[in-house]
């Protein structure tokens, strides 16, 4: 979606915009199930397939709750961003570098031996600052000499996941200690102290205690747009950034402070998924949440709670979508056909909104 | 002269003797009739069954104040709008432009008010973008631009990069623009607002030359002196409604205004009625007290310079006092530095070299906010662009620079925010529907007056900076703003007043510094006996 058919959808009226999302994604999943249908499989064991893995158990559906979680707060950092007119879309490498950040903390940087809640607090605090400083670079090319974020956020995305790679494939860095030749490249699992609790305490439904961390945050990132000066100045910076310097408001610390949070949100989300879910940094950490949750952020429309129903949608999509791929033996790419046809079909609509506005 | 009856237009005999207009505009051949036009934006009833005839070899005047519906005419004429009812007819065949495409293939060209050019690029590379194909030959295109200068008085150097050129040169290329492509009708949306009085009088030599080869002209205009000079023709609109046609208009200069504000030109203030171009014979009452405001300096400024990247002088060593209670006028067609002076006072530009200080603190480069705290009031030249967040609310924008003032408990008092708001609105008599309402649905008048109402209410105000603070308001906001001026002047206030507008520096400010090319010079007292040694100076004369 380019940045004008951005500014356009953040400019509809809230309930055409409901309207036009809801309609996007029904004709979004019919999309799908139109493919699906000429892939020859029977759309009811699609169906069934999909509903098993989003929402079946108490399992899947945690399991799409956690996929949200980190989709949700990339969102919430993007939206964050944006409202000073900034596009972030390096959620991608401020996730991976939340992970290798959490990683390094809880396997070498002592959080294991703190007391109290600190184990698994310290490593996500680490990551939060990890993916910040990830940000804030974009925050300081785009103050000093005037880079594109989008450009930068982007491009620092592709180094920040091959680092991943980098550390797990080296023994110095974070790889397991090699005892033969079929060691995976992949760190070792994180100790049990430093795992995010679980807030039933069962496996059989994995929620963690990221869920009510993840929503404060939204509450308080909510509370922050709209509720105090700080919003509203980034509101000023975003739409008119001469207006805004000469009533006194200053740019370059705006730029920063909001690009630093916007990637702590990601690093954090990274935190989540290594120390509430997988527990090992991988190769393929992140693979493609950072991006999923830039297309949460868009869906949104510039507002927290928007966040938080794209991210849950979105979540309980890609569930489905891999349990589509692993019962029915349809490839879960069609999880990113349909994101993607609900992307341009937002996009088709805000400019035909804006032709029938300037009654061209 | 018929009021609201555009229908019997063109059937009165010319009684009269129009000074300017030679031709009997009831034998000219119509060139462009429009019938009961209408267009609607939204819940805006823009237009509303326009009927006009516009003549070969005409200049046919559109007189109205700011949002009468000159504007949306003109782009429905250029094709850049569809009319939602009434037809047109082009050289006696329809004529429904798909596009301004289609407009200037058939032979119309406009000159808009906001231009289209690549800032980049040279005047010759602008030129050619609408209309080369293949190999660009610009040394032939260099050479139709000199003739065309010459032929029109429009100075205009071939390959100056557009980034370099003042407003008023920048127009220029548009007008050359559009007579290289020799049309049929041409459109000019209020040229004149930022040309020079030398220039007002080249351009309207241009219209008359343009007239005389048989082409139609479409002059948009507020200011009467220009229709009695060149209009053989007047079309008045009001709220998107034809009110009066004039085929003698130099003649019926006062009904023209009645109809367009519904006011006497008699009972209006003397700077309002300057921006028609009518000066009033004491309009320098407001001067009277000039050398009594002495010795109470309140901004020093010494030789203030800036240059651009090039190392050009664009405002070079200026030196000015201003003093309590005063208001100093400063003169100068645009682009001679005064918007580099007023960016660098504002704190949005810095100074290569100079320095001054407001209330003996040295405020040389220091930030916006510094500026604002010392109390110094800034009404920027570019309201959409530096004074003002169009897409904010009017109460935000009232409060902008100092929304500190409404943090209650972290968060931001709203209620406090608006009811503020409310008590500036009445002050300022900014009409809106309410605080809330978007910035930008107001009319400019309104937004000029809320950017007023929000620096003259400035902590501890001790110095306005205003550039061309009534450009493009009507008559009623021109007169609320100089109203708010003056009264803050009697406060105590000094005031720098940037205007490209010589009657009105005339008619409000104490004295005047002319500025050419970045440099002073000269001063004078804002009196209308010194119009036209001003006028020289501002072209570059040397006493």
């Amino acid at each position: 979606m380019t940045t004008m058919a951005i500014n356009l959808w953040q400019q509809a009226r809230l309930q055409t915009a409901i309207w036009i999302s809801l309609a996007a994604v029904l004709f979004a999943i019919l999309v799908g199930l139109v493919l699906v249908a000429s892939m020859g499989v029977p759309l009811t064991d699609a169906i069934s397939a999909f509903a098993e893995g989003a929402w079946g158990s108490p399992y899947a559906i945690a399991a799409s709750v956690n996929r949200a979680l980190a989709l949700g707060l990339v969102g919430v950092g993007f939206v964050l961003a944006n409202r000073a007119n900034l596009t972030n879309v390096g959620g991608e490498g401020q996730i991976a570098l939340g992970g290798i950040a959490a990683t390094a903390m809880s396997l070498y940087g002592g959080a294991s031996h703190l007391p109290g809640p600190l184990p698994f607090i310290v490593p996500m605090i680490a990551a939060a600052l990890a993916g910040g400083a990830w940000g804030g670079i974009a925050g300081v090319l785009k103050a000093k000499v005037g880079t594109n974020e989008v450009i930068s956020t982007l491009l620092m995305s592709f180094i920040a996941v091959w680092l991943v790679y980098w550390c797990v494939q080296s023994e110095s860095l974070l790889r397991q200690p090699m005892h033969n030749t079929a060691t995976l490249p992949e760190s070792l699992e994180i100790p049990e102290v430093t795992k995010i609790p679980l807030l039933t305490g069962d496996y059989s439904m994995p929620l963690h205690w990221g869920l009510p961390i993840a929503l404060v945050l939204a509450v308080i990132v909510a509370i922050v747009l709209d509720k105090t000066v700080f919003g509203l100045r980034l509101r000023a910076v975003g739409l008119n950034p001469v207006a805004a310097r000469r009533a006194g408001i200053a740019i370059v610390p705006s730029i920063l402070l909001v690009l630093f949070l916007a990637g702590a949100l990601g690093g954090l989300a990274g935190a989540f998924m290594l120390q509430g879910d997988q527990y090992s940094l991988k190769a393929r950490f992140s693979s493609g949440y950072g991006f999923d949750g830039l297309v949460v952020g868009l869906l949104a429309r510039g507002s927290v709670p928007g966040v938080i129903a794209s991210a849950l949608l979105f979540g309980f999509l890609r569930s489905g979508g891999i349990n589509m791929e692993l019962a029915a033996g349809i490839p879960s790419a069609i999880v990113m056909v349909i994101q993607g046809v609900i992307i341009v079909t937002l996009a088709g609509a805000a400019f035909w909104m804006e032709r029938k506005r300037s009654g061209k | 002269m018929q009021l609201a009856d555009p229908v019997e237009m063109g059937t009165s005999s010319n009684s009269g003797t129009p000074a300017t207009a030679a031709a009997d505009v009831s034998k000219l051949q119509p060139l462009l009739s429009l019938r009961g036009m209408s267009k609607r934006f939204g819940s805006l009833q823009a237009l509303s069954d326009v009927s006009v005839e516009i003549a070969t070899g005409e200049i046919h005047c559109l007189l109205g104040e700011n949002g009468a519906g000159k504007s949306t005419l003109c782009n429905l004429i250029f094709g850049v709008y569809k009319p939602d009812d009434g037809s047109m007819q082009f050289g006696g065949q329809d004529y429904r432009p798909a596009g301004p495409a289609a407009a200037l293939t058939q032979g119309i060209a406009m000159v808009h008010q906001h231009f289209s050019l690549v800032p980049d690029l040279s005047v010759v590379d602008n030129l050619l973008l609408g209309q080369a194909r293949g190999i660009l030959k610009r040394a032939e295109c260099a050479q139709r631009v000199r003739q065309l200068s010459e032929h029109y008085g429009l100075a205009l150097d071939p390959f100056a990069r557009i980034r370099d050129l003042s407003v008023g040169e920048r127009q220029r290329v548009e007008i050359v623009k559009c007579l290289m492509r020799e049309p049929r009708l041409l459109v000019l949306d209020e040229p004149t607002a930022v040309l020079l009085p030398a220039e007002i009088e080249g351009l309207l030599t241009v219209c008359q030359r343009v007239a005389a080869q048989g082409c139609g002209v479409v002059l948009v205009t507020h200011k009467l002196a220009e229709i009695k000079k060149v209009a053989h023709r007047v079309t008045v609109l009001r709220g998107g409604r034809v009110v009066a046609t004039s085929n003698k208009p130099a003649n019926e200069i006062d009904l023209l205004v009645r109809a367009m504000i519904q006011r006497d030109l008699a009972g209006l203030d003397a700077s309002a009625s300057a921006m028609f171009g009518e000066l009033a014979e004491e309009a320098d009452a407001g001067s009277a007290a000039t050398t009594e405001k002495i010795d109470d300096e309140i901004v020093q400024i010494n030789g203030l310079t800036v240059r651009d990247a090039e190392g050009v002088a664009r405002l070079d060593n200026f030196t000015l006092i201003v003093n309590r209670g005063e208001i100093v006028g400063i003169a100068g067609v645009e682009g001679n530095g005064q918007s580099e002076l007023a960016a660098v006072l504002s704190g949005m530009l810095t100074a290569s070299d100079g320095r001054f200080f407001v209330a003996s603190k040295n405020m040389t480069n220091r930030s916006p906010q510094e500026i604002t705290a010392t109390g110094v009031g800034v009404v920027p030249e570019d309201r959409h662009a530096v004074a003002c967040v169009t897409g904010m609310s009017l109460a935000e924008n009232l409060f902008l620079n100092r929304l500190d003032d409404f943090r209650h408990w972290g968060l931001l008092d709203r209620t406090a925010l608006r009811d503020k708001a409310r008590a500036l609105m009445q002050e300022f008599d900014v009409r809106a529907a309410g605080p809330d309402i978007a910035f930008s649905s107001l009319s400019g008048g309104n937004q000029q007056k809320a950017v007023l109402g929000r620096e003259l209410t400035t902590q501890g105000l001790v110095f306005l900076l205003a550039a061309q603070p009534t450009r493009g308001l009507d008559v009623g906001a021109v007169e609320a703003v100089y109203g708010q001026i003056r009264k803050a002047c009697e406060r105590g206030v000094g005031v720098l007043l940037i205007s490209s507008e010589l009657d009105e520096l005339i008619s409000i400010a104490d004295r005047i510094v002319v500025l050419y090319r970045g440099r002073i010079m000269g001063h004078c007292v804002a009196h209308a006996s010194e119009r036209e040694r001003i006028g020289a100076m501002m072209a570059g004369h040397v006493e």
